[in-house]
C-alpha cells in the first residue's frame, strides 16, 4: 500500500487560510475609503449560448420529417430508439395557449415516430387548478450479437436433437441450434396528475402512474451440487413488470409555516415468478442431466410499498429558520414460496417453512436543519439526519436443494435467513462567514454513527471536517477550494458473524474452530471498515472578457482503509475538467471541453482451499493456505477516461442556423496483479480494456420564412471496445458456461434526418 | 399689499395641486406605465410574458409587471435613471435574495420548499439564472433541454454521461431533474427522494424487495457498487468483476483465487473471469426470494 503524501492537502489548507487572511487584511487596509462591494455573483451564467428566439418565441411548433439509420446497432441506439437500420419518422409537436381567458393549456409531444415517444397535455386555470396527463416510453437495447440454443421464455427448452456433454465443447449440436435473440427492454408509462388550490393557504395534488416494463435481459444460471463447480448457461431472461403508483399530497402555505404532506402507494407486479431452463449438460446423474434435468431461478417478487412524508419549514424570524423532511415507508412482499427445486425427480422430504415469505421492511428517514444568521455576514446551520431500516421477517431454516443438482441434503445443511437492520445518524453544523473581496469561508463538521444489526461490524463512527473558501476578487474571476478530511472508526470486525447466522448448529459443531468462517478472518468489507479519507476540490472560473468563459474543475479523493489487511485496502479518484466557451456575437458561439477521470483501487486477498487448508490461525509451519502470507495476492485496478467535446453554434445568415457537436471518449480499464516473493501463485496481469467513442452531431436549419424552416440532421457514431470478457468467447469457449458468444460492439453508424418545422403564434 | 399677493399665489398653487391630485399624477401610488416605454418589439422579449402563465398575474397587463418587479414608482417616473424595485438585469440586477423573493412569493412550496440553504442558494444563484419567464417556452421546464443548463456549471458530469455504461441522460430520457431537485432538498446530493436507495427504487422497483436472502450492501446503499452518472465498467459498476466481488468476498476455493490472463480464452477460459464472471452463477446479486437462493444462485 503506497503511503499517501500529505503535502498537497497541507498546502491546500494553508493556501485557504492565507487567502482568507489576506482578504481580511485587505479589508482592514482599505476600510476607511472602501465603497460598498457588489455582492458575489456566480459567473458564466450570463454568457451561455442563448436559446434562439425560434425555439422559445412561438406559441406552437410542429416538426415532421424522416430519418434514416445506416445499420443495426445497440450502442448508438441504446436509448434513442434508433437501433435498427432503416427509416423512422420525425414527429414533434409543441403547442400552448395562455391567452384563452382564465385558463391555459399546453401540449408537448416528441419522438412520436420512435419507440421512445412521449407526450404530455396540461390544462390549467390560473393557479387554481392544473390537470396533466401523458405517456412516456423508454427503450434500452443491449448487445444482441449473441445467440442461444434455448427456445421459450419462462420455460426454456433445448432442441430435440440436442447432444449433451460434460463440457460445452461436447455439445455437438450446438452450432446448428444457435438462434439470435433480441435484448430489448421497453418501458411504457401512463401518468395523470391534478393540482388544485383549496384556498389561499391550502393546495391538494395527486398523481397516478402505471408503467409496464417488458422485454428481455440476460441472466446466468448454474446447476451444481456444491460450490466447487457448476454447469452454467447464460439465459435470455424475461421481463414482464408492471408498476402502479399513486400519491396524494396536501400543502399548506402561510407567512411563517410551509408544509407539504404526501401519502404514496406503489405496487410492483412481476408476471413471472420463475425462469426454468433445460440442463444441457450430462453431469450429476440421469435425474439432473439432459434431458430430464432442469434448473430454476426465482425472479423479482411482487412487492408493495406504502409511505408517508412530511416536508416543511418554519420561519421563526428573518434570521432563524427550521427545515425538516420526514418519511416512513413500509415495503412488503408475501409471495408464495417457490419449491426448493424445479427438478421433480429430486427427492425433497422437508417442505419449505410455510406458504409465503411475508417480509416487511420499514424505513424511517428524518432530516432536519436549523438555519441561523447570528450576524449579518455569518450563516450557521445545525443539522441532523436519521435513516432507520427495520427488516421484519420470520427467521426460518431452509433445507435448500443445492443448484437443482442433488436430492435435498441432511438437516445439518439447513441455512437460516438473516434480517439486516440499519440505523444511521448524522449530526453536525456548518458555519460560513463572508469576508472582503466577495469571499466566503466555511467550515463544516459532521459526525456519522451507523449501527448495523446482524452484520460483521456492529457500529461505525465517522468524523468529517470540511473547510471551504470561495473568493471573487474581481467581477470576472471566482476561485473555490474545498478540503475534507474524514476518519471512520469501526467496531471489532466479527468475521464469523455471518457464518454463525447462516449455518446450522450441527454443521458448526462438526467444523473445527479454526475453520468457522465464510470470508477469511482478515478480510474487512470496505463499507464497514476503518477508513481515512481526504477529499479536495478546486474550481476556477475566469471571464477574460464578456465573450469568454474559462473554467477548470479539479477533484480528488483518497481512501486509506488503514486497518484492512484483506479486501479493499485503498482507493483514489481524481478528475480534471477544463472548458472554454466563447460567444463571439449573437451569431456565433462555441464551447470546447476536456476531461480526465481516473479511479484506482488496491485490494488484497489470500487464495486458499477448504478443509485443513482453511485453518486461518496457524502460526507454525507448514502453514495451511489460509494462514500463509505467501498465498496473498494484490490487485491494482485503474479505470481512466479521457473526454473531449466541442460545440459550435453559427448563424451565417439571418435565415440560417448551423450546429456542430462532437464528443470523444477514450476509456481504459487496467488490472495488474502482484504476489509476494516466494509465492507459488501464478497470476498474470489482465490486458487493458479499451473503449473509444466518436460522436458527431451536425444540424443545419434554413428558415425559409418566419414560420417555416427546413432542418437537416446528421450524426456519425463510432464505438469500439476490446473487452476480454467477451473477446473470442464463443458459446462453447468456457468449459462450464454455455454463453451467448456475443461480440464486442464495433459500430460505425450514420444517421440522416430531414424535417420541416412549422411555427405559429 | 404683500398679503394680497401671497394670498393669490396660495390660491393658484392650491388649484394646481388639487388638479394634479384629481388626475392622479400626484397620487400616493402612481399607476405603472410600463408599456409607455416597453413597447412590443420584435427584438424585445418583454411582451412575450403575456403569452405565458405569468402574463395573467393580478389580472394581467401592467399589474402582471409589478407583480414580479414591484411597484417601481421611481422607475416609472424616470425609467432611464432609476431601476425597477426588483430587476432581473442586465442593466440593474438586484441582488439574488431580492430576485428570488419575487419568485418565492408564489413558488415557495412544491419543489421550491427547501430552497433556503440549498447548494444553489448558497451560491447566490437566482431563479432567473436558469428560468426565463419572458419566453413562451421556458427551456428549463423541458426535460431534454434542461440538462444543458445543468451541465454548464456541473461540467464534470458532462463527461460522465458519455461513458460506456450510463443512464439515458444524454438522450434526455433520464433528466438531471428526474433524480435531483435543483431547488434543494435535505437528502444526499439534493435528491428528490429521502435517501439514495429510495431514489433508485423510484425507477427500479424490482430491486426494492424485501428479499428472503439479502445482499447487505445492496440494501444499505446502491452507490456502494454503482456510479449513476456513468461508468467505464458495465452496469454502472464502480469496479469490474470478479475483482469488485473479491473486494468483499474471500471464501475458500473459487472466491479467493486471483483470476489473471491465464483464464482468458487463449488459456484456461475460466468461468469466473469470462462472460458475466461471478454472475454466470451468482446472478441474483440484488437479492433472492428463492428458498434455495442463500448463495444468490437461485
Amino acid at each position: 500500500m503506497n503511503r499517501r503524501s500529505p503535502l498537497p492537502f497541507q498546502l491546500t489548507a494553508a493556501s485557504i487560510l492565507v487567502l482568507a487572511a489576506s482578504g481580511a487584511l485587505a479589508q482592514q487596509a482599505a476600510e476607511p475609503a472602501a465603497e460598498p462591494e457588489t455582492p458575489y455573483m456566480p459567473l458564466g451564467l450570463e454568457n451561455r449560448p442563448q436559446a434562439q428566439n425560434l425555439q422559445t418565441g412561438y406559441r406552437g411548433s410542429v416538426q415532421l420529417g424522416a430519418g434514416y439509420t445506416s445499420d443495426d446497432n445497440y450502442m448508438f441506439g441504446q436509448y434513442n430508439g434508433l437501433s435498427e437500420e432503416g427509416a423512422t419518422a420525425i414527429v414533434d409537436l409543441q403547442w400552448q395557449d395562455f391567452n384563452a381567458g382564465d385558463h391555459y393549456w399546453k401540449i408537448s409531444m416528441s419522438d412520436l415516430g420512435l419507440d421512445t415517444r412521449e407526450a404530455e397535455i396540461t390544462w390549467g386555470k390560473a393557479d387554481k387548478l392544473k390537470l396533466n396527463f401523458g405517456f412516456d416510453s423508454q427503450q434500452q437495447v443491449r448487445n444482441d450479437s449473441g445467440r442461444t440454443p434455448f427456445r421459450g421464455d419462462t420455460n426454456q427448452q433445448l432442441p430435440d436433437n440436442w447432444e449433451e456433454g460434460i463440457n460445452t465443447s461436447d455439445f455437438a449440436a450446438l452450432s446448428g441450434s444457435l438462434r439470435k435473440f433480441d435484448r430489448e427492454l421497453d418501458r411504457d408509462r401512463l401518468f395523470a396528475g391534478i393540482s388544485a388550490s383549496l384556498s389561499d393557504h391550502w393546495r391538494v395534488e395527486s398523481n397516478l402512474s402505471y408503467e409496464e416494463k417488458q422485454g428481455h435481459g440476460d441472466v446466468g444460471g448454474g446447476i451444481y451440487i456444491n460450490g466447487a463447480s457448476a454447469d452454467a448457461a447464460l439465459l435470455r431472461s424475461p421481463v414482464d413488470y408492471s408498476t402502479t403508483e399513486l400519491d396524494l399530497g396536501l400543502s399548506y402555505d402561510a407567512s411563517k409555516l410551509h408544509l407539504h404532506g404526501q401519502l404514496a402507494y406503489s405496487d410492483f407486479d412481476n408476471d413471472d415468478d420463475t425462469l426454468t431452463w433445460q440442463n444441457p449438460y450430462s453431469n450429476y446423474g440421469p435425474n439432473v442431466s439432459y434431458p430430464n434435468g432442469y434448473g430454476g431461478l426465482g425472479l423479482a417478487p411482487d412487492s408493495e410499498q406504502v409511505s408517508g412524508r412530511l416536508t416543511g419549514h418554519y420561519l421563526f424570524s428573518p434570521t432563524m429558520r427550521l427545515q425538516f423532511d420526514g418519511s416512513y415507508a413500509v415495503a412488503s412482499q408475501d409471495q408464495d414460496y417457490l419449491d426448493y427445486t424445479v427438478n421433480e425427480a429430486l427427492v425433497v422430504t422437508e417442505p419449505v417453512p410455510g406458504n409465503n415469505y411475508d417480509g416487511e421492511v420499514a424505513t424511517s428517514i428524518f432530516n432536519t436543519r436549523l438555519m441561523l444568521r447570528p450576524m449579518a455576514k455569518m450563516n450557521a446551520q445545525v443539522f441532523y439526519k436519521l435513516r432507520d431500516r427495520d427488516y421484519d421477517a420470520d427467521r426460518n431454516g431452509y433445507l435448500y436443494v443445492r443448484g437443482d443438482g442433488a436430492d435435498q441434503p441432511g438437516a445439518r445443511e439447513t441455512v437460516y435467513n438473516t434480517n439486516h437492520d440499519l440505523t444511521s445518524q448524522i449530526a453536525g453544523f456548518e458555519v460560513d462567514y463572508r469576508l472582503p473581496l466577495r469571499s466566503k469561508l466555511s467550515f463544516e463538521y459532521e459526525y456519522e454513527d451507523v449501527e448495523r444489526r446482524n452484520a460483521a461490524v456492529e457500529e461505525t463512527e465517522e468524523d468529517r471536517y470540511t473547510l471551504g473558501y470561495r473568493i471573487q476578487p474581481w467581477s470576472n474571476f471566482t476561485a473555490r477550494i474545498h478540503l475534507q478530511y474524514a476518519d471512520r472508526a469501526a467496531d471489532t470486525y466479527e468475521w464469523a458473524q455471518n457464518y454463525y447466522a447462516l449455518l446450522d448448529t450441527e454443521l458448526i459443531n462438526a467444523t473445527p474452530d479454526t475453520q468457522r468462517y465464510i470470508n477469511h478472518p482478515q478480510l474487512m468489507q470496505y463499507y464497514m471498515a476503518n477508513r481515512e479519507r481526504w477529499e479536495g476540490k478546486l474550481d476556477l472560473t475566469y471571464l477574460p472578457s464578456e465573450r469568454w468563459n474559462l473554467n477548470m474543475n479539479l477533484q480528488w479523493q483518497e481512501d486509506d482503509f488503514d486497518k484492512s489487511y484483506l479486501g479493499l485496502t485503498g482507493a483514489s479518484w481524481g478528475r480534471l475538467h477544463i472548458s472554454a466557451s466563447y460567444v463571439a456575437s449573437e451569431t456565433f458561439s462555441g464551447t470546447v471541453y476536456a476531461g480526465y477521470d481516473v479511479y484506482e483501487g488496491e485490494q488484497t486477498s489470500r487464495a486458499f482451499r477448504g478443509g485443513q487448508e482453511k485453518n486461518a490461525f496457524e502460526i507454525y509451519p507448514p502453514l495451511p493456505q489460509a494462514s500463509d502470507p505467501l498465498q496473498d495476492w494484490d490487485l491494482d485496478a485503474t479505470d481512466s477516461s479521457t473526454t473531449i467535446g466541442l460545440n459550435l453554434q453559427w448563424l451565417p445568415a439571418k435565415d440560417m442556423e448551423l450546429n456542430l457537436d462532437y464528443s470523444f471518449v477514450d476509456t481504459t480499464s487496467e488490472q495488474d496483479y502482484s504476489t509476494p516473493a516466494g509465492s507459488n501463485l501464478v497470476v498474470s496481469d489482465l490486458p487493458d480494456v479499451d473503449t473509444r467513442l466518436h460522436h458527431v452531431e451536425a444540424s443545419g436549419t434554413w428558415h425559409m420564412q418566419e414560420n417555416l424552416s427546413v432542418q437537416l440532421d446528421y450524426q456519425f457514431y463510432s464505438y469500439e471496445t476490446d473487452d476480454w470478457a467477451w473477446d473470442n468467447v464463443q458459446a462453447d469457449t468456457i468449459g462450464k458456461v454455455l454463453s451467448f458468444g456475443q461480440q464486442n460492439p464495433n459500430e460505425d453508424i450514420h444517421y440522416l434526418g430531414a424535417s420541416v418545422i412549422y411555427r405559429w403564434q | 399689499m404683500p398679503g394680497k399677493h401671497l394670498k393669490a399665489i396660495f390660491i393658484v398653487c392650491a388649484t394646481v395641486w388639487v388638479t394634479l391630485l384629481a388626475t392622479g399624477n400626484l397620487s400616493a401610488q402612481e399607476e405603472a406605465a410600463c408599456f409607455d416605454c416597453h413597447e412590443a418589439e420584435d427584438d424585445s422579449s418583454v411582451h412575450a410574458v403575456f403569452k405565458t402563465v405569468h402574463g395573467s398575474l393580478n389580472g394581467g397587463g401592467t399589474a402582471a409587471c409589478t407583480a414580479c418587479h414591484g411597484p417601481s414608482e421611481a422607475h416609472n417616473r424616470r425609467g432611464r435613471r432609476n431601476p425597477p424595485d426588483i430587476s432581473f438585469g442586465p442593466r440593474w440586477p438586484s441582488d439574488a435574495e431580492t430576485r428570488n423573493g419575487s419568485c418565492l412569493g408564489c413558488h415557495e412550496n412544491g419543489d421550491q420548499l427547501l430552497w433556503a440553504g440549498s447548494a444553489h442558494e448558497q451560491e447566490s444563484m437566482s431563479c432567473d439564472n436558469c428560468h426565463d419567464s419572458h419566453q413562451l417556452q421556458d427551456l428549463q421546464l423541458a426535460k431534454e433541454q434542461s440538462q444543458e443548463q445543468c451541465l454548464t456549471c456541473h461540467t464534470q458530469v458532462k463527461a460522465q454521461i458519455h461513458l460506456p455504461s450510463r443512464h439515458p441522460i444524454a438522450e434526455g430520457k433520464t433528466a438531471c431533474v428526474d433524480c435531483h431537485n435543483p431547488h434543494g432538498s435535505l437528502g444526499d446530493a439534493a435528491l428528490h427522494q429521502a435517501s439514495v436507495n429510495d431514489n433508485c427504487y423510484s425507477c427500479h422497483q424490482d430491486k426494492r424487495g424485501p428479499f428472503l436472502w439479502e445482499h447487505p450492501p445492496v440494501a444499505e446503499d446502491c452507490a456502494l457498487c454503482h456510479r449513476p452518472h456513468g461508468s467505464v465498467n458495465d452496469r454502472l459498476l464502480t469496479a469490474r468483476g470478479p475483482a469488485s466481488c473479491q473486494q468483499c468476498h474471500a471464501a475458500a476455493f473459487h472466491p479467493s483465487v486471483p483470476y489473471g490472463s491465464e483464464g482468458l480464452p487463449s488459456g484456461s477460459a475460466n468461468q469466473n473471469l469470462l462472460g458475466k464472471n461471478c454472475l454466470n452463477c451468482h446472478s441474483q446479486i440484488h437479492g433472492s426470494n428463492h428458498p434455495s437462493g442463500a448463495r444468490l444462485t437461485r
